[in-house]
Protein backbone atom coordinates (compact mmCIF):
# COMPACT_ATOMS: atom_id res chain seq x y z
CA UNK A 1 0.00 0.00 0.00
CA UNK A 2 1.04 3.50 -1.13
CA UNK A 3 1.78 5.84 1.96
CA UNK A 4 2.09 9.16 1.50
CA UNK A 5 4.69 10.83 4.65
CA UNK A 6 4.29 14.57 5.03
CA UNK A 7 8.13 15.05 5.76
CA UNK A 8 8.37 18.45 5.63
CA UNK A 9 11.03 19.08 7.97
CA UNK A 10 13.21 17.04 5.31
CA UNK A 11 12.84 19.94 2.99
CA UNK A 12 14.29 22.70 5.06
CA UNK A 13 17.07 24.78 3.37
CA UNK A 14 19.16 27.04 5.69
CA UNK A 15 18.83 30.25 3.23
CA UNK A 16 15.23 29.59 3.41
CA UNK A 17 15.30 29.82 7.31
CA UNK A 18 17.64 32.76 6.59
CA UNK A 19 15.49 34.78 4.75
CA UNK A 20 12.13 34.16 6.63
CA UNK A 21 11.98 31.26 8.70
CA UNK A 22 8.63 32.53 10.20
CA UNK A 23 6.25 30.96 7.54
CA UNK A 24 8.53 27.43 7.65
CA UNK A 25 8.35 27.61 12.01
CA UNK A 26 4.12 28.64 11.26
CA UNK A 27 3.91 25.52 9.72
CA UNK A 28 6.58 23.42 12.24
CA UNK A 29 4.57 24.28 15.17
CA UNK A 30 1.26 22.77 13.34
CA UNK A 31 2.80 19.40 11.94
CA UNK A 32 5.85 18.43 13.01
CA UNK A 33 6.06 20.63 16.42
CA UNK A 34 9.66 18.39 17.16
CA UNK A 35 10.91 17.89 14.03
CA UNK A 36 14.76 16.16 12.45
CA UNK A 37 15.99 19.05 10.00
CA UNK A 38 18.54 17.65 8.11
CA UNK A 39 20.02 20.84 7.08
CA UNK A 40 20.19 22.09 10.63
CA UNK A 41 21.68 18.56 11.74
CA UNK A 42 19.37 18.73 14.64
CA UNK A 43 15.53 18.58 15.87
CA UNK A 44 14.15 22.20 16.05
CA UNK A 45 11.50 22.65 18.99
CA UNK A 46 8.95 25.26 17.63
CA UNK A 47 6.48 25.13 20.40
CA UNK A 48 6.22 27.63 23.21
CA UNK A 49 4.71 24.88 25.61
CA UNK A 50 6.95 22.40 24.79
CA UNK A 51 10.05 24.98 25.14
CA UNK A 52 8.06 26.39 28.49
CA UNK A 53 8.34 22.46 29.27
CA UNK A 54 11.99 21.83 28.84
CA UNK A 55 13.45 25.00 29.96
CA UNK A 56 12.01 23.92 33.29
CA UNK A 57 14.30 20.46 33.09
CA UNK A 58 17.71 21.85 32.29
CA UNK A 59 18.67 18.13 33.95
CA UNK A 60 17.45 15.98 30.97
CA UNK A 61 18.09 19.14 27.96
CA UNK A 62 21.70 20.22 28.79
CA UNK A 63 23.14 23.14 27.91
CA UNK A 64 26.71 21.61 27.92
CA UNK A 65 26.00 20.70 24.05
CA UNK A 66 29.10 18.20 22.73
CA UNK A 67 31.04 18.86 19.97
CA UNK A 68 30.30 22.35 20.59
CA UNK A 69 31.63 25.34 17.92
CA UNK A 70 31.19 27.61 20.30
CA UNK A 71 33.56 25.77 22.93
CA UNK A 72 35.88 25.60 19.91
CA UNK A 73 36.19 29.45 19.59
CA UNK A 74 35.46 30.51 23.08
CA UNK A 75 36.55 28.15 25.38
CA UNK A 76 34.62 27.05 28.48
CA UNK A 77 32.11 29.28 29.32
CA UNK A 78 29.26 29.02 31.15
CA UNK A 79 26.50 28.92 28.64
CA UNK A 80 28.09 25.72 28.10
CA UNK A 81 27.87 24.67 31.70
CA UNK A 82 25.10 22.88 33.59
CA UNK A 83 24.24 22.72 37.71
CA UNK A 84 26.77 23.98 40.13
CA UNK A 85 29.24 24.97 37.54
CA UNK A 86 27.23 27.30 35.61
CA UNK A 87 25.85 28.80 38.71
CA UNK A 88 28.96 29.76 40.18
CA UNK A 89 30.30 31.74 37.10
CA UNK A 90 26.93 33.32 36.63
CA UNK A 91 26.82 34.32 40.18
CA UNK A 92 30.41 36.17 39.87
CA UNK A 93 28.95 37.90 37.03
CA UNK A 94 25.49 39.01 38.51
CA UNK A 95 26.17 41.75 40.95
CA UNK A 96 26.91 43.88 37.57
CA UNK A 97 24.06 43.69 35.74
CA UNK A 98 21.37 43.41 38.52
CA UNK A 99 18.52 45.76 37.83
CA UNK A 100 19.35 48.93 40.56
CA UNK A 101 23.29 48.85 39.16
CA UNK A 102 21.92 48.85 35.99
CA UNK A 103 19.65 51.98 37.05
CA UNK A 104 22.13 53.78 38.79
CA UNK A 105 25.11 53.26 36.98
CA UNK A 106 24.92 52.42 33.85
CA UNK A 107 21.25 54.23 32.17
CA UNK A 108 23.15 57.35 32.29
CA UNK A 109 26.11 55.79 30.56
CA UNK A 110 23.85 54.32 28.12
CA UNK A 111 21.95 58.17 27.86
CA UNK A 112 25.21 59.76 27.47
CA UNK A 113 26.84 57.25 24.32
CA UNK A 114 23.17 57.65 22.64
CA UNK A 115 23.06 61.27 22.81
CA UNK A 116 26.65 62.01 21.33
CA UNK A 117 26.20 59.27 18.53
CA UNK A 118 23.15 61.44 17.70
CA UNK A 119 25.25 64.81 18.50
CA UNK A 120 27.44 63.32 15.31
CA UNK A 121 24.71 63.00 12.95
CA UNK A 122 22.06 65.14 13.73
CA UNK A 123 22.52 67.66 11.63
CA UNK A 124 22.84 65.40 8.62
CA UNK A 125 19.29 64.44 8.10
CA UNK A 126 19.50 61.11 7.26
CA UNK A 127 21.28 57.91 8.68
CA UNK A 128 21.40 54.26 8.13
CA UNK A 129 20.63 53.77 11.91
CA UNK A 130 22.22 50.15 11.82
CA UNK A 131 26.28 51.36 11.53
CA UNK A 132 25.47 55.16 12.51
CA UNK A 133 23.34 53.97 16.39
CA UNK A 134 22.51 50.93 16.71
CA UNK A 135 25.48 48.78 16.59
CA UNK A 136 28.57 51.36 18.13
CA UNK A 137 25.82 51.94 20.57
CA UNK A 138 25.30 48.45 22.01
CA UNK A 139 28.99 47.79 21.17
CA UNK A 140 30.35 51.14 23.18
CA UNK A 141 27.49 50.07 26.18
CA UNK A 142 28.72 46.47 26.45
CA UNK A 143 32.27 47.64 26.54
CA UNK A 144 31.29 49.63 29.68
CA UNK A 145 29.64 47.32 31.72
CA UNK A 146 32.09 44.46 31.22
CA UNK A 147 34.82 46.39 32.26
CA UNK A 148 36.43 47.05 28.67
CA UNK A 149 36.05 50.77 28.30
CA UNK A 150 39.16 51.68 26.62
CA UNK A 151 38.56 49.20 23.69
CA UNK A 152 37.24 51.01 20.78
CA UNK A 153 33.81 50.17 19.99
CA UNK A 154 34.53 49.10 16.20
CA UNK A 155 37.23 46.72 17.63
CA UNK A 156 34.39 45.09 19.60
CA UNK A 157 32.25 44.95 16.85
CA UNK A 158 34.39 42.97 15.05
CA UNK A 159 35.44 40.26 17.57
CA UNK A 160 32.09 39.86 17.78
CA UNK A 161 31.33 39.53 14.84
CA UNK A 162 34.02 37.10 13.76
CA UNK A 163 33.89 35.10 16.75
CA UNK A 164 29.92 34.50 16.19
CA UNK A 165 30.82 33.89 12.62
CA UNK A 166 33.03 30.49 13.77
CA UNK A 167 30.57 29.38 16.04
CA UNK A 168 28.46 28.72 13.08
CA UNK A 169 31.04 27.58 10.93
CA UNK A 170 29.52 24.43 10.63
CA UNK A 171 31.13 24.32 6.76
CA UNK A 172 35.01 23.93 8.26
CA UNK A 173 36.31 27.15 6.36
CA UNK A 174 39.63 27.61 7.79
CA UNK A 175 39.28 31.55 6.77
CA UNK A 176 36.98 31.78 9.53
CA UNK A 177 38.66 30.26 11.66
CA UNK A 178 41.24 32.41 11.65
CA UNK A 179 39.37 35.20 11.77
CA UNK A 180 37.71 33.84 14.51
CA UNK A 181 41.13 32.73 16.53
CA UNK A 182 42.26 36.33 16.28
CA UNK A 183 39.11 37.79 17.55
CA UNK A 184 39.68 35.50 20.63
CA UNK A 185 42.91 36.49 20.98
CA UNK A 186 42.23 40.33 20.94
CA UNK A 187 39.78 39.37 23.29
CA UNK A 188 42.40 37.73 25.71
CA UNK A 189 44.76 40.39 25.45
CA UNK A 190 42.20 43.26 26.08
CA UNK A 191 40.88 41.86 29.19
CA UNK A 192 44.02 40.56 30.79
CA UNK A 193 45.12 44.31 30.51
CA UNK A 194 41.44 45.09 32.25
CA UNK A 195 42.11 42.00 34.82
CA UNK A 196 45.13 43.91 35.66
CA UNK A 197 43.84 47.23 36.74
CA UNK A 198 40.58 45.90 38.30
CA UNK A 199 42.74 43.59 40.41
CA UNK A 200 44.13 46.66 42.15
CA UNK A 201 41.16 49.10 41.77
CA UNK A 202 37.42 47.46 41.48
CA UNK A 203 34.92 49.04 39.81
CA UNK A 204 30.75 48.01 38.93
CA UNK A 205 31.85 46.23 35.92
CA UNK A 206 31.32 42.67 35.15
CA UNK A 207 35.10 41.68 34.82
CA UNK A 208 35.32 43.35 38.29
CA UNK A 209 32.31 41.32 39.55
CA UNK A 210 34.05 38.24 38.38
CA UNK A 211 37.13 39.24 40.18
CA UNK A 212 36.04 39.88 43.61
CA UNK A 213 33.52 37.78 43.71
CA UNK A 214 33.08 35.84 47.17
CA UNK A 215 34.18 32.48 45.23
CA UNK A 216 36.47 34.65 42.74
CA UNK A 217 36.87 32.97 38.45
CA UNK A 218 40.15 31.91 37.62
CA UNK A 219 41.73 34.62 34.59
CA UNK A 220 41.04 32.06 32.09
CA UNK A 221 37.31 31.37 33.03
CA UNK A 222 37.55 35.23 33.24
CA UNK A 223 38.49 35.24 29.28
CA UNK A 224 36.30 32.64 28.36
CA UNK A 225 33.30 33.92 29.45
CA UNK A 226 34.48 37.45 28.43
CA UNK A 227 34.53 36.33 24.54
CA UNK A 228 31.11 34.41 25.18
CA UNK A 229 29.44 38.11 26.41
CA UNK A 230 31.21 39.88 23.41
CA UNK A 231 30.16 37.21 21.09
CA UNK A 232 26.81 37.39 22.19
CA UNK A 233 26.05 40.25 23.82
CA UNK A 234 26.46 42.85 20.91
CA UNK A 235 23.75 41.82 18.38
CA UNK A 236 20.57 41.53 20.67
CA UNK A 237 20.44 45.21 22.17
CA UNK A 238 21.24 46.21 18.67
CA UNK A 239 18.94 44.60 16.46
CA UNK A 240 16.04 45.32 19.32
CA UNK A 241 16.81 48.88 18.78
CA UNK A 242 16.41 48.74 15.21
CA UNK A 243 13.50 46.16 14.82
CA UNK A 244 10.82 48.25 17.83
CA UNK A 245 12.03 51.44 16.03
CA UNK A 246 11.31 49.99 12.74
CA UNK A 247 7.79 48.94 14.07
CA UNK A 248 7.10 52.07 15.60
CA UNK A 249 7.70 54.10 12.20
CA UNK A 250 5.38 51.42 10.57
CA UNK A 251 2.66 51.22 12.70
CA UNK A 252 1.79 55.22 13.12
CA UNK A 253 -0.84 54.66 15.63
CA UNK A 254 1.03 52.64 18.30
CA UNK A 255 3.61 55.36 17.36
CA UNK A 256 1.08 57.88 19.08
CA UNK A 257 0.37 56.45 21.41
CA UNK A 258 4.00 56.01 22.88
CA UNK A 259 4.80 59.74 21.97
CA UNK A 260 1.82 60.48 23.88
CA UNK A 261 2.98 58.62 26.77
CA UNK A 262 6.64 57.47 26.98
CA UNK A 263 5.94 54.94 29.61
CA UNK A 264 4.93 53.19 26.89
CA UNK A 265 8.38 52.24 25.84
CA UNK A 266 8.46 49.57 28.29
CA UNK A 267 5.76 47.77 26.36
CA UNK A 268 7.38 48.39 22.84
CA UNK A 269 10.38 47.07 24.48
CA UNK A 270 8.77 43.40 24.82
CA UNK A 271 6.59 43.34 21.95
CA UNK A 272 9.42 43.80 19.67
CA UNK A 273 11.88 40.95 21.41
CA UNK A 274 8.46 38.66 20.94
CA UNK A 275 7.73 39.93 17.64
CA UNK A 276 11.51 38.98 16.46
CA UNK A 277 13.29 37.41 19.01
CA UNK A 278 17.10 38.80 18.71
CA UNK A 279 18.13 34.91 19.63
CA UNK A 280 16.09 32.95 17.94
CA UNK A 281 17.56 29.72 18.27
CA UNK A 282 19.77 28.13 20.75
CA UNK A 283 21.36 24.21 21.35
CA UNK A 284 20.49 21.78 23.62
CA UNK A 285 21.47 18.05 23.90
CA UNK A 286 19.29 15.36 25.86
CA UNK A 287 21.22 13.73 28.77
CA UNK A 288 18.88 10.47 28.36
CA UNK A 289 16.22 9.22 26.07
CA UNK A 290 12.83 11.25 26.58
CA UNK A 291 9.62 12.47 24.93
CA UNK A 292 9.29 15.92 23.86
CA UNK A 293 5.42 17.15 21.96
CA UNK A 294 5.20 13.66 21.47
CA UNK A 295 8.24 12.67 19.80
CA UNK A 296 10.71 9.83 21.74
CA UNK A 297 14.23 11.51 21.49
CA UNK A 298 16.92 9.48 21.90
CA UNK A 299 19.87 10.31 24.92
CA UNK A 300 22.45 12.66 22.75
CA UNK A 301 20.10 14.17 20.59
CA UNK A 302 21.30 17.23 19.64
CA UNK A 303 17.80 20.11 19.65
CA UNK A 304 17.77 23.43 18.61
CA UNK A 305 15.30 25.65 20.62
CA UNK A 306 13.08 28.07 18.63
CA UNK A 307 12.43 30.81 20.42
CA UNK A 308 11.71 33.13 17.56
CA UNK A 309 8.65 30.47 16.72
CA UNK A 310 7.44 30.20 20.24
CA UNK A 311 7.31 33.80 20.30
CA UNK A 312 4.85 33.68 17.68
CA UNK A 313 2.78 30.42 18.68
CA UNK A 314 -0.77 30.99 17.61
CA UNK A 315 -2.19 28.96 20.91
CA UNK A 316 -0.28 31.76 23.00
CA UNK A 317 -0.38 34.67 21.37
CA UNK A 318 -3.85 35.90 18.90
CA UNK A 319 -2.90 37.46 15.52
CA UNK A 320 1.05 36.18 16.79
CA UNK A 321 2.77 37.91 13.42
CA UNK A 322 1.46 41.27 14.40
CA UNK A 323 3.64 44.07 16.34
CA UNK A 324 1.10 45.16 18.82
CA UNK A 325 2.32 46.95 21.96
CA UNK A 326 -1.29 46.55 23.39
CA UNK A 327 -1.36 42.92 24.50
CA UNK A 328 -2.10 41.86 27.39
CA UNK A 329 -0.37 38.47 26.95
CA UNK A 330 3.22 39.01 26.88
CA UNK A 331 4.41 35.45 28.23
CA UNK A 332 7.01 35.67 25.49
CA UNK A 333 10.18 33.45 25.68
CA UNK A 334 13.27 35.65 24.12
CA UNK A 335 15.34 35.97 27.36
CA UNK A 336 15.04 31.93 27.49
CA UNK A 337 14.10 30.56 30.65
CA UNK A 338 15.64 28.57 33.97
CA UNK A 339 19.03 28.63 35.04
CA UNK A 340 20.25 30.14 31.81
CA UNK A 341 17.79 32.87 32.02
CA UNK A 342 19.12 36.14 29.79
CA UNK A 343 21.85 37.52 31.97
CA UNK A 344 21.44 40.46 30.24
CA UNK A 345 18.06 41.19 30.48
CA UNK A 346 17.89 44.20 32.61
CA UNK A 347 21.10 46.12 30.43
CA UNK A 348 18.81 44.75 27.48
CA UNK A 349 15.72 46.61 28.64
CA UNK A 350 17.42 49.51 30.01
CA UNK A 351 19.13 50.28 27.17
CA UNK A 352 16.83 50.13 24.37
CA UNK A 353 13.48 50.41 26.17
CA UNK A 354 14.64 53.29 28.40
CA UNK A 355 17.45 55.45 26.14
CA UNK A 356 18.04 53.60 22.96
CA UNK A 357 14.80 54.44 21.65
CA UNK A 358 13.21 56.54 23.29
CA UNK A 359 15.93 59.32 22.88
CA UNK A 360 16.01 58.49 18.76
CA UNK A 361 12.47 59.46 18.74
CA UNK A 362 12.67 62.18 21.08
CA UNK A 363 15.76 64.35 19.50
CA UNK A 364 15.06 63.33 15.52
CA UNK A 365 12.18 65.08 14.58
CA UNK A 366 10.03 63.58 11.90
CA UNK A 367 11.58 61.07 12.13
CA UNK A 368 10.74 58.57 9.14
CA UNK A 369 11.36 56.03 6.70
CA UNK A 370 13.88 56.50 3.98
CA UNK A 371 11.28 55.04 1.66
CA UNK A 372 14.29 55.07 -1.47
CA UNK A 373 16.53 52.62 0.08
CA UNK A 374 14.56 48.99 1.00
CA UNK A 375 15.04 47.39 4.35
CA UNK A 376 16.20 44.22 4.77
CA UNK A 377 16.12 41.00 7.04
CA UNK A 378 17.95 38.37 7.84
CA UNK A 379 18.79 35.47 10.11
CA UNK A 380 17.15 33.13 12.07
CA UNK A 381 19.83 31.86 14.57
CA UNK A 382 19.94 35.43 15.45
CA UNK A 383 17.50 37.71 13.46
CA UNK A 384 17.06 41.14 12.80
CA UNK A 385 17.46 44.11 10.31
CA UNK A 386 20.75 44.38 7.95
CA UNK A 387 20.03 47.98 7.82
CA UNK A 388 17.42 50.81 8.70
CA UNK A 389 17.77 54.24 6.45
CA UNK A 390 15.76 56.68 7.80
CA UNK A 391 15.43 60.86 7.57
CA UNK A 392 14.20 63.52 9.70
CA UNK A 393 13.93 67.59 9.45
CA UNK A 394 17.92 68.64 10.17
CA UNK B 1 3.09 17.90 55.81
CA UNK B 2 3.07 21.98 55.49
CA UNK B 3 0.09 23.19 53.59
CA UNK B 4 0.33 26.27 51.40
CA UNK B 5 -2.69 27.97 49.36
CA UNK B 6 -2.87 29.88 46.52
CA UNK B 7 -5.40 32.62 45.69
CA UNK B 8 -5.86 33.33 42.39
CA UNK B 9 -6.94 37.09 41.37
CA UNK B 10 -10.60 35.76 40.95
CA UNK B 11 -10.53 34.17 44.14
CA UNK B 12 -9.93 30.34 43.19
CA UNK B 13 -8.00 28.43 45.89
CA UNK B 14 -5.27 25.75 45.83
CA UNK B 15 -4.36 23.89 48.69
CA UNK B 16 -1.14 22.12 48.57
CA UNK B 17 0.27 20.00 50.73
CA UNK B 18 3.67 20.03 50.00
CA UNK B 19 7.34 18.86 51.07
CA UNK B 20 9.61 20.53 53.69
CA UNK B 21 12.53 21.28 51.40
CA UNK B 22 11.27 22.92 48.59
CA UNK B 23 10.23 26.39 48.06
CA UNK B 24 6.94 28.15 47.61
CA UNK B 25 7.94 28.40 43.63
CA UNK B 26 8.62 24.67 42.96
CA UNK B 27 6.21 23.80 44.93
CA UNK B 28 3.65 25.80 42.49
CA UNK B 29 5.06 25.00 39.38
CA UNK B 30 5.07 20.84 40.21
CA UNK B 31 1.23 21.20 40.72
CA UNK B 32 0.54 23.61 37.97
CA UNK B 33 -0.69 26.39 39.61
CA UNK B 34 -1.38 28.78 37.25
CA UNK B 35 0.02 32.07 37.65
CA UNK B 36 3.60 31.40 38.64
CA UNK B 37 6.03 31.73 35.61
CA UNK B 38 9.49 31.62 37.18
CA UNK B 39 11.40 32.34 34.07
CA UNK B 40 14.95 32.31 36.23
CA UNK B 41 14.12 29.33 37.52
CA UNK B 42 14.75 30.48 40.61
CA UNK B 43 17.16 32.57 40.56
CA UNK B 44 16.21 35.99 41.97
CA UNK B 45 17.08 37.49 38.57
CA UNK B 46 13.04 37.71 37.03
CA UNK B 47 10.72 38.71 39.48
CA UNK B 48 7.98 36.97 37.45
CA UNK B 49 7.38 34.24 40.76
CA UNK B 50 6.04 37.22 42.92
CA UNK B 51 3.19 36.07 45.41
CA UNK B 52 1.50 38.04 48.34
CA UNK B 53 1.74 36.82 51.40
CA UNK B 54 -1.51 37.58 53.61
CA UNK B 55 -0.25 37.22 57.01
CA UNK B 56 3.45 39.09 56.37
CA UNK B 57 3.98 38.69 60.22
CA UNK B 58 3.17 35.43 60.15
CA UNK B 59 6.05 33.06 61.82
CA UNK B 60 8.27 30.64 59.30
CA UNK B 61 9.19 33.81 56.86
CA UNK B 62 12.80 34.09 56.43
CA UNK B 63 13.98 38.01 55.78
CA UNK B 64 13.58 39.90 52.55
CA UNK B 65 17.53 39.53 51.08
CA UNK B 66 18.82 42.98 49.16
CA UNK B 67 18.69 40.95 46.38
CA UNK B 68 14.81 39.80 46.94
CA UNK B 69 14.12 43.57 47.57
CA UNK B 70 15.64 45.03 44.16
CA UNK B 71 13.88 42.52 42.61
CA UNK B 72 10.70 43.12 43.80
CA UNK B 73 10.61 46.91 42.90
CA UNK B 74 10.97 44.88 39.09
CA UNK B 75 7.96 43.26 39.32
CA UNK B 76 5.11 43.16 36.72
CA UNK B 77 2.00 44.07 39.13
CA UNK B 78 2.89 46.69 41.27
CA UNK B 79 4.55 45.74 44.86
CA UNK B 80 2.35 45.34 47.69
CA UNK B 81 2.64 44.70 51.44
CA UNK B 82 3.92 41.26 51.75
CA UNK B 83 4.88 40.98 47.94
CA UNK B 84 7.82 38.16 48.29
CA UNK B 85 9.66 36.09 45.18
CA UNK B 86 8.27 32.98 45.99
CA UNK B 87 11.23 31.39 44.94
CA UNK B 88 13.07 32.82 48.01
CA UNK B 89 10.80 31.19 50.62
CA UNK B 90 11.49 27.62 51.44
CA UNK B 91 9.09 25.70 52.82
CA UNK B 92 9.39 24.34 56.10
CA UNK B 93 7.32 22.84 58.91
CA UNK B 94 6.79 26.56 60.40
CA UNK B 95 5.34 27.65 57.14
CA UNK B 96 1.82 25.35 57.15
CA UNK B 97 -1.04 27.15 56.39
CA UNK B 98 0.92 30.15 54.56
CA UNK B 99 -1.79 31.56 52.21
CA UNK B 100 -0.31 33.77 49.28
CA UNK B 101 -2.26 35.30 46.43
CA UNK B 102 -1.46 35.90 42.89
CA UNK B 103 -0.43 39.30 41.50
CA UNK B 104 -2.74 40.21 38.31
CA UNK B 105 0.62 40.14 36.29
CA UNK B 106 4.05 38.52 35.77
CA UNK B 107 5.49 39.92 32.87
S1 LIG C 1 11.94 32.48 39.69
FE1 LIG C 1 12.91 34.22 38.94
S2 LIG C 1 12.89 35.56 40.60
FE2 LIG C 1 11.93 33.80 41.37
Amino acid sequence: MAQVIDDFAQTIQLDQLWSDPYPIYRRLRATQPVAWVPAANRYLVTRHADIAYLEKHPDIFSAAESPSLMTRVMGHTMLRKDGAEHLRERKAAEPAVRPRIVKQRWTPVFQRIADELIDGFLERGEADLFTDYAAPLAARSLAAVLGLAEVAGADLEEWSQAMMDGNGNYGDDPAVWQRADAAARGVENAVDAAIERLTAHPDDSVISAMLHAEDPLSHQSIRDNLKMFIGGGLNEPRDATLVGTYALLTHPEQRAAVDADPGRFKDVFEETVRWVAPIGMYPRQTTVETELGGVILPAGARLGIVLASANRDESVFTDPDAFDINRTNRVHLAFGGGPHYCLGTWIGRAQVGAVSMPTLLRRLPNLRLDETVPVRWGGWVFRGLLNLPVRWDA
Amino acid sequence: MPKITFVQPDGTESALDVDAGTTVMMAALAASVEGILAECGGNAMCATCHVVVVDPTRPGLPPVSDDEDEMLDCTASPRKEGSRLSCQLPVTEELDGLVVRLPEEQM
